[in-house]
């Protein structure tokens, strides 16, 4: 695969590019870094609130067998919701935003689209250290935990890869950003963050929702974050081959169209 | 760099752009308009070959849409050929524009880094060259301050800077060298010496006809994306010069007619506040002719040339003076003959005629030269006529001539012992 090394030749670039994006990203605000963690805790509020609160979710026991917080069950899902959302979205702006700099320099186009990876891995780490902390403090901690590292490379590949279908896409039809924050938004909710899969009736008119959000690949990475986070349980082996087989060939098919129809994306950015 | 192959070949290269008629970007264009009906096919670039050697400086000339930066582009793998096939062999640094990926909000410092990178080098290899490069753009007291504070001055310094110290093999520029003030232009073309010394292949688009004399090895001239002549770059030159010149001295001879049609309003204009007896010669029409005494409007520094003023005097003049200055395009006047007192007419006679001035050798360099021509009387106090740049006329040279004169003189053989100076 020459594509591979030449991206390795280009790491540097990625490296620096990564570099910028967080360097630039809260120059000039007084509160600088701390709005990486303001921002996640107060979509947590939010939700605690309306879905905790006003609708009365309830949250399961957590795997040391007394501890049932809501909160806490939502910001295991969450995590895994906005890292993969800041990457599938992330892309599309990447390449966008790249593209007066590819009309002058050769750099293999995914390089931005990386660069931004990289930089959701590092949110996702500091929010998931915040969830580990607080659990370690209500002493609901267990090995399981290294499971999220896991967790984050194979639903990274996941998601860098229908990133980078859509971003080339969406160079050439700019309905793809559309109908990507709509497809998102539909995701979110086929997706058991703010409710429990076991809420869902197996079917409705007909329909089999249980079945349909259980094949939501989205659900089974929620499900590991849960486990390593908060259920303190090791996932099935046959759940945990899947979604590395799911990652891999998404990771690979979207590379391969990438690959393909970046060939002529620089005209058109 | 003693590779055996060519850096750069060229093979039947075209490219095709998409021209569209409505920007694509919805859906339903999709399903309401045929596919072929949303854009025009362009062809940038037609079946070009070429190849350019390990060490060569190439040129790419041709005027604004002759498909040369197109060209450039994908030699530098920006854009791919839509058919045909370019192969490159050695690292490539492109300069199609200084200090492209430049972050507004980083510092110089974080900027090269971010900048040589981008340019494919490893952090390492930045290390090395941080100072050179920070040497090289002059910019040392503000490296740690954000480039946005930049002007665009040291913004474009810094920018070149970093592109030509990422050792490439082969570089590629378009036009961006134009850049800067003087001294920063020299260290520019001063680097690109040196670059070309040390065996750098550089291809290089320019309008500078001088640039491509002095530099260049080889050179293409393009026009609608073909390729018209491609050799030594002298060769190249004068080929396109000899085109070009047909279409240049139709121009200058439009505008030179724009120009005596308001000369000749203006002149009635003056006629009415002056009488006709407050002038007693107007100059008819100025002429530069060649060595035939045919008008033209293009010579070669050394040929001959002769000026022509056609009078129409009205009376008897006494002792004319006939004057004329030439100057170059920056406005350096060149020269300013004016009839001696010893050539004067002790009285020229009513009537139409014309006087010559003859240059035996033009011994200008190349460049736009306008000429302007004025009658005084004998005291050279009235100014009896005056045309302020009636004509343009224009030089070429064969061989590059920096300076505005060319001395005409020639090297003798060097001789043994001791000249005048002991």
């Amino acid at each position: 695969m020459t594509a591979a090394t030449e991206l390795w030749a280009y790491r540097n670039l990625i490296y620096n590019l990564t570099q910028r994006e967080l360097r630039s990203r809260y120059k000039k605000s007084i509160l600088g870094w701390a709005w990486s963690l303001i921002n996640p805790a107060s979509t947590l509020l939010i939700y605690t609130l309306v879905f905790g609160v006003i609708f009365g979710a309830k949250s399961p026991v957590a795997g040391n067998g007394h501890t049932a917080v809501f909160a806490l069950y939502l910001f295991a899902g969450l995590i895994i919701w906005n890292y993969f959302q800041g990457i599938v979205s992330g892309s599309i702006s990447a390449l966008q935003s790249a593209g007066p700099l590819l009309n002058k320099v050769y750099f293999p186009a995914a390089c931005p689209a990386i660069a931004h990876v990289f930089t959701v891995v590092l949110q996702a780490l500091i929010e998931g250290s915040i969830l580990a902390l607080i659990m370690i403090g209500l002493g609901n901690v267990s090995f399981t935990l290294i499971l999220f590292p896991v967790v984050l490379v194979f639903l990274g590949l996941f998601a860098l890869g229908l990133g980078l279908v859509v971003s080339v896409y969406n160079v050439y039809l700019r309905d793809v950003g559309y109908l990507v924050s709509i497809g998102m938004n539909l995701l979110f909710y086929s997706t058991p963050i703010v409710y429990q899969i076991t809420q869902v009736p197996e079917s409705k008119y007909g329909i089999p929702l249980r079945a349909i959000i259980n094949a939501n690949p989205l659900t089974k990475f929620v499900g590991l974050s849960r486990d390593a986070f908060y259920f303190l349980q090791w996932p099935s082996l046959m759940t945990f081959v899947g979604v590395i087989i799911i990652s891999l060939v998404t990771f690979v098919l979207g590379w391969l169209i990438f690959i393909r129809k970046a060939r002529n994306v620089t005209e058109e950015l | 760099m003693a590779e055996s192959g060519p850096a750069i070949v060229v093979d039947d290269v075209s490219k095709r752009f998409r021209l569209y008629k409505e920007r694509a970007g919805s859906v339903k264009e999709m399903f309401t308009k045929f596919r072929n009906e949303r854009y025009d096919d362009f062809w940038a670039v037609k079946e070009v070959s070429l190849q350019v050697e390990h060490g060569q400086v190439y040129g790419l000339v041709g005027h604004n849409g002759s498909g040369k930066s197109s060209l450039l582009k994908m030699m530098a793998g920006i854009l791919k050929p839509t058919m045909g096939e370019i192969r490159t062999d050695g690292r490539i640094s492109a300069l199609l524009e200084l200090g492209a990926g430049f972050h507004p909000d980083l510092t110089g410092r974080e900027n090269i880094y971010l900048n040589a990178s981008i340019l494919g080098l490893q952090r390492k290899e930045v290390d090395g060259l941080f100072d050179e490069i920070v040497d090289f753009s002059g910019l040392s007291g503000f490296i740690d301050s954000p480039v946005k504070h930049y002007s665009s001055g040291m913004f474009v310094r810094l920018g070149f800077s970093v592109a030509v110290h990422v050792n490439p093999q082969i570089l590629i520029i378009d036009e961006v060298i134009a850049v800067g003030d003087e001294e920063f232009q020299r260290r520019c073309f001063e680097h690109l010496y040196k670059l070309r010394n040390n065996g750098v292949t550089i291809v290089m688009v320019t309008h500078s006809l001088q640039i491509v004399r002095q530099m260049c090895d080889r050179a293409a001239w393009l026009d609608h994306g073909q390729v018209m002549c491609e050799g030594p770059a002298v060769d190249v030159v004068h080929e396109y010069l000899d085109k070009v010149n047909l279409a240049e001295a139709q121009r200058l001879e439009v505008e030179d007619e724009l120009r005596a049609e308001m000369d000749r309003a203006a002149e009635i204009a003056q006629r009415v506040s002056t009488s006709s007896a407050d002038r007693p010669i107007v100059l008819r029409e100025v002429e530069v002719l060649d060595e035939n005494k045919r008008p033209t409007r293009l010579f070669r520094t050394a040929e001959p040339m002769t000026v022509r003023f056609h009078y129409e005097s009205r009376a008897d003049v006494p002792e004319p003076i006939f004057s004329f200055a030439i100057e170059s395009q920056n406005g350096v006047l060149v020269a300013n003959p004016a009839l001696p007192v010893s050539r004067r007419p002790e009285m020229l006679r009513s009537g139409r005629g014309f006087i010559d001035y003859e240059v035996p050798s033009l011994a200008v360099g190349p460049g736009e030269y306008s000429l302007s021509a004025a009658i005084h009387d004998k005291d050279a106090m009235i100014v009896l006529d005056k045309r302020e740049r009636i004509l343009t006329f224009r030089v070429d040279t064969d061989e590059p001539i920096a300076g505005i004169m060319d001395l005409l003189g020639e090297w003798q053989d060097p001789e043994i012992g001791e000249g005048t100076t002991a």
